[in-house]
């Protein structure tokens, strides 16, 4: 009788009574960016971002490295992280936010927006951005796009540049997550 | 002869336009650091910023043992454990290199060099090239 109640007591313990781990992550999610203009097209990707979802909160953090994007040239990279985004004074670019209306529970894709702050530069903008949720069993993958407009981070690009890069770059994501054990 | 250089100065002016240069290349590049993975996990989470000093865009070599192989978007990355059990090193390996993921397994210790991009929740080295395992048999 003992034994019984013992294993019951770690079982009432130990099953949680939500089936869905509270907070998932994932350190190898993907953002791509892309300018495209009449002179040249650049796409730059960082397979090394780092996202946190808390999903009893519904909140999102993501944090990236500037100069961990992989441009097609070095000559890109290095204007970029040099003169553009100055990746040794800002050498994170970082989002927090959260979902708007999201059940974890729901099995299956689902479209909700995230609302939150985006930093880039040390400058942080309140951004809305749709996203599609797949839930997996309990597995959640995350994507979507959006635009960012390269005024609103004071980039300076110099005059003989301009021709060269878009004023709005497109932004695609794709985070696929995992239990978060600490 | 002056117009010779012209020609030189040129094609290189040229060259890079078109070209952009060449990333460095890390397999001809000697580390200008060996040490462990755990040694380097610690120094970053300890003092990210005397640690960036150190390491940020540097090519380091790093020995230490595997956590994870992981293939997520294409990639070919390793993930080498750390000092603590949440903080680790990606290796992000050359795609000219991933053939010889394949002989390796999680527990394996393993060199890898690097270039050292800096910290988030762990260390990040791209364009990593294998160069020498010891498999633990």
């Amino acid at each position: 009788m003992n034994k019984i109640l013992i294993q019951l007591f770690f079982l009432l313990n130990f099953v949680p009574s939500d089936s869905i781990s509270e907070q998932v992550i994932t350190r190898q999610g993907q953002v791509s960016f892309f300018s495209y203009t009449s002179v040249e097209n650049i796409e730059a990707k960082n397979n090394q971002v780092l996202s946190i979802i808390d999903l009893s909160k519904q909140e999102i953090a993501i944090s990236m490295l500037m100069n961990a994007f992989v441009f097609k040239k070095s000559l890109m990279h290095e204007h970029f992280n040099e003169s553009y985004i100055e990746s040794d004074l800002y050498p994170k670019a970082t989002f927090k936010g959260n979902f708007i209306d999201f059940d974890p529970n729901i099995e299956g894709s689902q479209t909700k927006f995230v609302k939150g702050t985006l930093t880039i530069r040390n400058i942080s903008k309140e951004m809305e951005i749709k996203t599609n949720i797949e839930n997996i069993d309990g597995k959640f993958i995350i994507t979507g796009d959006f635009e960012l407009t390269v005024k609103d981070f004071e980039i300076k690009i110099p005059p003989i540049l301009r021709p060269n890069i878009a004023k709005v770059i497109s932004v695609t994501f794709r985070f696929e997550y995992q239990p978060y054990e600490e | 002869m002056f117009l010779f250089i012209s020609v030189c100065f040129l094609s290189i002016s040229v060259y890079y336009l078109i070209f952009g240069g060449e990333y460095i290349n890390v397999v001809a590049t000697e580390p200008e650091l060996h040490l462990s993975s755990t040694s380097l996990v610690a120094s970053f989470s300890r003092d990210e910023q005397t640690a960036n000093d150190n390491y940020k865009n540097k090519v380091v070599e790093v020995t230490g043992s595997i956590k994870e192989i992981s293939y997520l978007n294409n990639r070919s990355t390793l993930i080498l454990e750390g000092n603590t059990k949440s903080s680790s090193i990606i290796c992000d390996i050359q795609p000219n290199h991933k053939m010889k993921l394949k002989k390796l397994k999680e527990g394996d210790t393993i060199t890898i060099k690097g270039v050292c991009k800096g910290y988030l929740k762990d260390v990040i080295l791209l364009n990593c090239v294998l160069t020498n395992q010891n498999t633990n048999e």
